[in-house]
């Protein structure tokens, strides 16, 4: 993920218009909460370095880095490097309760083992390592039992990557438990937020507006969040 | 490629757990960290390595005060992630003595190591397996304040741990003054503080919310106490006022409401305070809504319950808060017993004092059909909650005779009683059948055939005080104004030995009811003369007894009042009187009565004397004779006299009227 909002710009249609920035003068946002805004989206995903270089060119001071930044990017590359044994290792000397407590989150770290396996072609390791560990979540909980069902029948087929389950070898899918790590430890660490406030700012422009709708009220209506795209009402 | 250590089965890997007994720390060191990796998570491995014996190790290593501190650390970690397994896991923990080693490390290790985080955590975790080993904790003011200090001062872990395991410890007025003394109300008041405009995290305020109630449950001194902790400008009060606002998530603003629901039951907060009326009455209301998750429904329910079981006022607010009755009838037909019981509860509470409220439960909400439904339910809590239910709707059953009938309630109701119920549902049944019995006559008929007076007359043997009283209560309700059979009926199965062993009771209200039931059994004229005749000797054996025996005693003057009533029912039965006038003991009992400084023994006995006196019936002059050479007419005269007895004038002048042969 990275700041690349300029890539789909320009195809706006020509009867759009955007909205009549003058008229709301009075409302200004300072830089500085802008700053802010995009220091807190860099350092809450993680995005160290390029905290710190925006700190230096926007002149900002000492980002307020949460203690665990530097430990969250290292199990983040773990998880997404497919070492998943040095990132359960990592959490648990960072927070020894959080795999306790959320049992599914440990059974999807797991389930990424599993499927790092299943990648090498190690089968006959699957099934014991299956077996032996990921068998219990699969008793305890039905939604765990389907996933790890899924996981498994990669084994059925020769080449799993052109199987009907090769969703689960792509980066996505490790990228996806690594953001739900992330999210956790976090909130373990009692931050208000686990989601970059940026992200809070558009989900309620998206409620006011879905709000609006339910009322049938006219309005300008932003139609693409990414270029901030605001349509005239009819 | 990475190798599979970390996730082996210790079965099949006692290299490393040999290496815990080794002498050599980094190896002890490297096989704890193995061992606590392959724990993390898992039940089964939890197990396996509690039946493999290696707790006493971990607890050996815990508090081996020569090793290094890393080594305690990383056991003490796995202890902690043990006792996260299952009940069987935490109980063999308990059985290692593993909560008083944590209990003594947390006294000796200075506060601010990340050991006393993670025993913390263990014991937490150990605590929220009940039954918690409470008394592991003993109520020492030093490690108390050491707690609360932690709670104030900690990491944000060790404060929540610690909240925690004090508010499942805080279970009575000892642990509750202990904690108060100990300084708990000020950290609770810093946990539940605002940072500007953020609220507490949940994590931190859940528990210190469960806390606080724990310690305001029923006690005014500590709740007083919280009522004037500050943290800042704010007093817990209003700290828990901002809390149940509705931006806030659900179960905070549930615990805030808790708190002051509690707070005020406890009587540091009137029912008149904006706190209890404007903050925690309209967010139950709110929290009993549709739209709310159904423990939270069932929760605040219960809670609200409990804010207006008592106060009028509140009953009245709370009836007609955001349409908290047709909330409550949505939640009566929830599935889990959790929220039927809050519903229950509620009515029960809403319906308590006042007579429209409960005319709209049953009328507008039609909630009787849960009720009976409630009273079937598998679930005994329900049961009972139903039963309190229909006790309170009761108390109208004069006004609403016809949906009582309608619903054939009694039906039910007696079921629970026959059904060898517990104490307390037999005391709120029992109570029910009372109001029950006070109308309902084509009931009566039924409930005799169920056999509701033998029940009854079982109850008034009860050690139980208020269910000797319930059981006579309803016995005189059951006799008023009753059908000749059923008086007879109740005076066989009862019995005279257990009358006057009821006489002779510890509770004066017991004595009260007793005679109330010998007076219902005697009044009305025409069934007085037909028991006198079929019972006369029993019954004015009873009667004149239970008199004397009172009057002579020493009662209270409103039992003595009831007895000379008595008296007087059966001076208006005409064969009666003969009776009573041959006693002269009585009637010398009437002329010391007549002059009494207890006004309303005056009233009474001038009952009784006007009676027996009443002209025109047959004998009277005889007995205004007899009346007069006892005294009784120079006593009425004494009476009349008196200024104190202003009020009583008309009736001795009438009485006196009667004897004009003698004036």
């Amino acid at each position: 993920m990275s700041l690349d909002t300029s890539s789909n710009n320009g195809t706006s249609k020509p009867e759009r218009k955007h909205y009549d920035r003058t008229k709301s003068d009075d409302l200004q946002i300072s830089r500085t909460d802008m700053n802010m805004l995009i220091m807190n989206y860099l350092v809450t995903e993680g995005f160290k370095e390029a905290a710190l270089k925006f700190q230096q060119e926007a002149g900002l001071q000492e980002p307020a880095l949460c203690s665990s930044l530097d430990e969250r990017i290292m199990i983040r590359e773990a998880v997404q490097g497919g070492r998943i044994p040095e990132a359960i290792s990592m959490v648990n000397a960072l927070h020894p309760e959080l795999l306790d407590n959320d049992r599914y989150l440990y059974f999807h770290l797991q389930q990424l083992q599993l499927l790092e396996l299943i990648r090498a072609g190690r089968a006959e390791e699957a099934l014991a390592f299956a077996s032996a560990t990921l068998a219990e979540a699969g008793a305890n909980d039905r939604i765990a039992l389907t996933e790890l069902e899924r996981s498994l029948a990669l084994l059925a087929f020769p080449d799993p990557h052109t199987s009907p389950f090769a969703d689960l070898l792509l980066p996505s899918h490790s990228q996806k438990i690594a953001s739900e790590l992330n999210a956790a430890i976090l909130k373990m660490e009692n931050q208000e937020y686990t989601n970059p406030k940026l992200c809070s700012l558009l989900r309620m422009i998206l409620w006011s507006q879905s709000e609006l709708d339910k009322h049938n009220v006219k309005y300008p209506k932003m139609t693409d969040l990414a270029n901030a795209t605001i349509e005239q009402p009819k | 490629m990475q190798q599979l250590t970390v996730f082996m089965d210790i079965e099949s890997s006692r290299t490393y757990i040999d290496e815990l007994y080794s002498s050599d720390p980094d190896k002890v060191m490297e096989a704890l960290v193995t061992l606590k990796n392959s724990v993390i998570g898992s039940n089964r491995q939890k197990s396996s390595v509690i039946q493999q014996g290696i707790v006493p190790r971990l607890l050996q290593l815990m508090t081996d005060d020569c090793l290094d501190p890393t080594i305690r650390l990383e056991a003490t970690i796995t202890i902690g992630s043990l006792a996260k397994g299952t009940a069987e896991n935490v109980a063999s923990l308990v059985e290692h003595g593993t909560t008083i080693i944590l209990v003594e490390l947390l006294k000796v290790v200075p506060t601010g190591l990340r050991l006393t985080e993670a025993c913390l955590c263990a014991l937490r975790s150990i605590f929220q397996h009940p039954p918690a080993p409470i008394s592991a904790l003993p109520a020492d003011m030093r490690f108390l304040t050491r707690l609360t200090q932690i709670a104030r001062e900690g990491s944000s872990t060790s404060r929540a741990c610690v909240v925690r395991i004090l508010s499942i410890w805080c279970g009575g007025p000892i642990e509750q003054e202990a904690l108060c003394v100990a300084g708990a109300c000020e950290a609770i008041a810093a946990l539940l503080a605002m940072r500007g405009f953020t609220s507490p995290p949940l994590a931190r305020a859940l528990p210190a919310l469960d806390l606080l109630a724990a310690m305001c449950f029923e006690n005014a001194n500590v709740s007083q106490a919280v009522i004037n902790t500050r943290h800042g400008e704010k007093t817990i009060p209003e700290l828990l006022t901002a809390l149940v606002s509705r931006d806030k998530p659900l179960s905070v603003a549930r615990g805030a409401a808790r708190c002051l629901t509690f707070i005020h039951r406890a009587g540091a907060l009137a029912s008149d305070d904006n706190r209890v009326v404007f903050g925690a009455l309209p967010c139950l209301a709110r929290l009993c809504t549709k739209e709310m998750p159904e423990d939270i429904r069932a929760t605040a329910a219960e809670t609200l319950a409990y804010l207006a079981e008592v106060d009028t006022a509140l009953q009245r607010l709370a009836a007609i808060s955001n349409h908290l009755m047709s909330s409550l009838t949505e939640i009566v037909v929830c599935p889990s017993p959790a929220a039927k019981q809050g519903a229950f509860k509620c009515f029960a509470s809403l319906g308590a004092n006042d007579e429209d409220i409960r005319k709209r439960i049953i009328e507008t909400h039609g909630v009787m059909v849960h009720v009976v439904n409630g009273m079937n339910n598998p679930e005994p809590a329900v049961r009972l909650a139903a039963v309190r239910c229909l006790h309170s709707l009761s108390r109208s059953v004069q006004q609403l005779r016809t949906t009582f009938q309608d619903h054939a309630v009694w039906r039910p109701l007696m079921q629970l009683l026959n059904d060898s119920p517990g104490t307390e549902l037999l005391t709120v049944g029992s109570s029910t059948l009372c109001n029950l019995l006070l109308e309902f006559s084509p009931a009566k008929e039924p409930m005799l055939d169920q056999g509701a007076v033998e029940m009854l007359c079982n109850l008034t043997k009860r050690p139980e005080a208020a269910l000797r009283l319930n059981g006579i209560w309803a016995l005189m309700n059951m006799a008023f104004q009753a059908e000749q059979k059923v008086k007879q009926r109740i005076l066989c199965t009862l019995g005279t030995e257990q009358m006057f062993r009821l006489l002779g009771d510890g509770d004066t209200r017991v004595i009260m009811k007793t005679l109330g039931l010998l007076r219902n059994l005697l009044s009305t004229r025409n069934h007085i003369d037909a028991i006198m005749a079929e019972y006369s000797s029993q019954v004015m054996q009873i009667g004149f007894q239970a008199v004397i025996v009172v009057l002579e005693g020493s009662y209270p003057a409103e039992v003595k009042e009831q007895a000379l009533c008595i008296l007087g029912n059966i001076g208006d039965g005409e064969k009666a009187k003969d009776l009573i006038m041959a006693n002269e003991d009585v009637l010398r009992k009437l002329v010391d009565y007549l002059a009494h400084p207890e006004s309303k023994l005056q009233e009474a006995a001038l009952f009784v004397a006007g009676n027996l006196v009443w002209r025109g019936e047959a004998g009277s002059a005889a007995r205004q004779a007899r009346l007069a050479d006892l005294g009784v007419l120079r006593a009425l005269k004494l009476l009349r006299a008196r200024h104190d007895a202003h009020h009583l004038h008309d009736k001795v002048k009438t009485a006196l009227a009667q004897f004009s042969d003698f004036t």
